[in-house]
């Protein structure tokens, strides 16, 4: 049988001798390289009870046993540094992107909101928001400036907003021109996660979205830590206060976590969401870890969500009976909530 | 001030009403975390705090530590290193291969593996043995302490591939990261019925105390292999 060690791949013959020896080249940084991107699977496993010091003199790549400690701990040393410079790279961009994202909403949120209200002197008629507005009020300026082509031009003609002329144009089209820039870059942002975490975190991807992925990675603080967390934890990342009080008083866990944006739960009926959220935070679970140690694409992740999650609404077509009094109050902290 | 040794490597230092469990520092002078360091009669011991340390605390609890001086030991879930440090310091001729899965914690693990000779470090998943079953060798303890739902089933696929057959597992069960609501009672009794009979190793619990007061809802235990692994084993 084959087998690979550390110091190289050997054989052993049917009575369990050893008749070869492949050996790596002894320099301890293509060691430590080796060591990390050596795939160990059950076929080329050393054999359980395997004497791994006798055998490396025995194939000459040591001198004395004694040298094999000294050796393996500078060549090991070597390798899980190697490993934490190549994983915390990728975290932090993930990290810093996401939340470059999260800053540029925030502000541009705000910056939207001023132009719409400074701009609806000129135009009140105009019906846009967000990107479309900053960028068409950065292109266009004042309304007499939109061409007949455009499907606006009939409200632009007959609008009952004030005329857009000399300084005050050329102001409030540089400050639309910075916020659809803003957006632009949110969007390239967006590109940018999608591409990463397809490549360092396809099942994750596969599973959670690349937006949503990248989000849990970053309020996990990293991939190992997302892989490490309990699936019930997962669940509620993302609802600070609530998982706080959880874990120091015990109180009941918290249910919303920012996986309840995922399309699955979101779209889902509220008497299914809980079930729902479970299952997909146990396969994000298992993702990230097979993201964190495998790397490959496993389709049957996705294929496997889908079933539970269909067996769940099978389970659940109805909804249970509520007393009014929970319903009453959820319903008008909602619109509190909409009008505030 | 006396120094009573407690079992190979550990010791209780006695001052007065004062016993303070420590280790021989096998690196002089240097403080890994910030215990205290106490000289006597030429020797430095370092001071070793129960409730930081799980296998501190089983030693409080009378159990039996299976560690020798030239003792191979895989330890898996060493986190920054507190304890795998005292572990070293008890295997002055021995090796202990530390197993952590968190790069962010692996940082601090390498430091401490700098400054000391016989702790190997391994950034891996202790769920998947296979990935280092090309760097370690054949145990004679393998002490576990991940926190994980699946904890018996880590000990016994390691146990699997690196335990000697009369080695010992040294397991901290931690029976919130198993069950939230279920009473840890409960959970520990389950833990060890999975030990004994879930998996393709079995094991013989030998002794298993809970940790209180060091460590709430946490089980220490000690085991062996059970005699029928024995022959199939390679
Ligand atoms: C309770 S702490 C260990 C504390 C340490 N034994 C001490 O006393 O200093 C648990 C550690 O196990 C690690 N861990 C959890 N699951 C793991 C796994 N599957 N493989 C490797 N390490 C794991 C965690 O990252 C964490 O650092």
């Amino acid at each position: 049988m084959n087998f690979i060690t550390w110091f190289g791949v050997l054989t052993l013959d049917d009575n369990g001798i050893l008749s070869k020896c492949d050996l790596f080249q002894k320099d301890r940084d293509e060691l430590a390289i080796q060591l990390v991107n050596t795939e160990v699977v059950n076929a080329n496993k050393p054999p359980s009870g395997f004497d791994f010091r006798s055998a490396a003199v025995e194939c000459g790549f040591l001198e004395s046993k004694e040298e094999y400690d000294a050796l393996l701990r500078d060549v090991s040393i070597r390798a899980a540094k190697y490993q934490i410079s190549l994983s915390g790279t990728t975290d932090m961009r993930i990290i810093q992107a996401v939340e470059a994202l999260d800053d540029i909403d925030g502000v541009v949120n705000t910056l939207s909101e001023r132009l719409a209200e400074w701009y609806g002197i000129y135009f009140p008629e105009l019906g846009l928001t967000g990107d479309l507005l900053a960028c068409f009020v950065s292109e266009y300026g004042s309304r007499s400036n939109i061409p007949p082509e455009n499907g606006l031009y009939e409200n632009a003609a007959t609008s009952m907003g004030a005329e857009l002329t000399g300084a005050d144009e050329k102001l409030i089209k540089a400050f639309a021109l910075n916020i659809c820039n803003l957006y632009e870059t949110r969007s390239k942002i967006e590109t940018y996660l999608a591409e990463i975490m397809t490549s360092t975190g396809p099942n994750l991807a596969s599973v959670a979205g690349t937006l949503l992925g990248a989000r849990l990675i970053s309020l996990a603080g990293g991939f190992e830590r997302l892989a490490y967390f309990p699936s019930s934890t997962v669940q509620v990342i993302g609802a600070n206060r609530a998982l706080f009080k959880h874990l120091r008083a015990r109180a009941p866990s918290p249910k919303h976590g920012i996986i309840y944006n995922h399309p699955l739960i979101k779209n889902a009926p509220w008497w299914q969401r809980g079930k729902i959220a479970r299952a997909v935070a146990a396969k994000i679970s298992l993702a990230s870890r097979i993201d964190l140690y495998s790397g490959k694409l496993d389709e049957s992740l996705e294929v496997e969500l889908a079933r539970k999650i269909e067996v769940i609404r099978l389970a659940n077509p109805n909804a249970p009976k509520k007393s009014k009094k929970t319903i009453g109050v959820k319903s008008i902290s909602k619109k509190i909530r909409r009008h505030g | 001030m006396r120094v009573a040794k407690m079992s190979s490597g550990i010791f209780t230092i006695i001052r007065g009403e004062t016993k303070q469990l420590a280790t021989k520092n096998l690196v002089p002078s240097i403080s890994v975390y910030g215990e205290k360091l106490v000289e006597f009669e030429g020797d430095e011991y370092r001071l070793w705090d129960a409730h930081r340390s799980k296998l501190g605390a089983m030693v409080l609890k009378k159990f039996e530590i299976p560690i020798a001086k030239d003792s191979r030991v895989l330890y898996l879930g060493a986190a920054s290193g507190t304890t795998v440090s005292h572990v070293s310091d008890i295997i002055p001729e021995g090796i202990v291969y530390a197993v952590e899965f968190s790069t962010r914690t692996m940082r601090d693990l390498i430091q401490l593996c700098d400054k000391r000779p016989n702790i190997i470090p391994i950034l891996a998943d202790a769920e998947k043995p296979h990935l280092y079953a090309h760097i370690v060798e054949t145990v004679d303890v393998i002490f576990q302490d991940v926190a994980q739902p699946n904890q018996a089933e880590i000990a016994a696929l390691n146990a699997k591939q690196f335990l000697k057959k009369d080695g010992f597992l040294m397991l901290a069960i931690k029976a919130r990261s198993i069950d939230t609501v279920v009473n840890p009672k409960k959970i520990f009794k389950e833990e060890i019925r999975k030990l004994e009979r879930d998996f393709s190793v079995g094991f013989e619990v030998l002794k298993m105390h809970e940790l209180t007061p060091y460590h709430e809802d946490h089980l220490g235990l000690v085991a062996k292999l059970h005699p029928r692994n024995q022959n199939n084993k390679i």
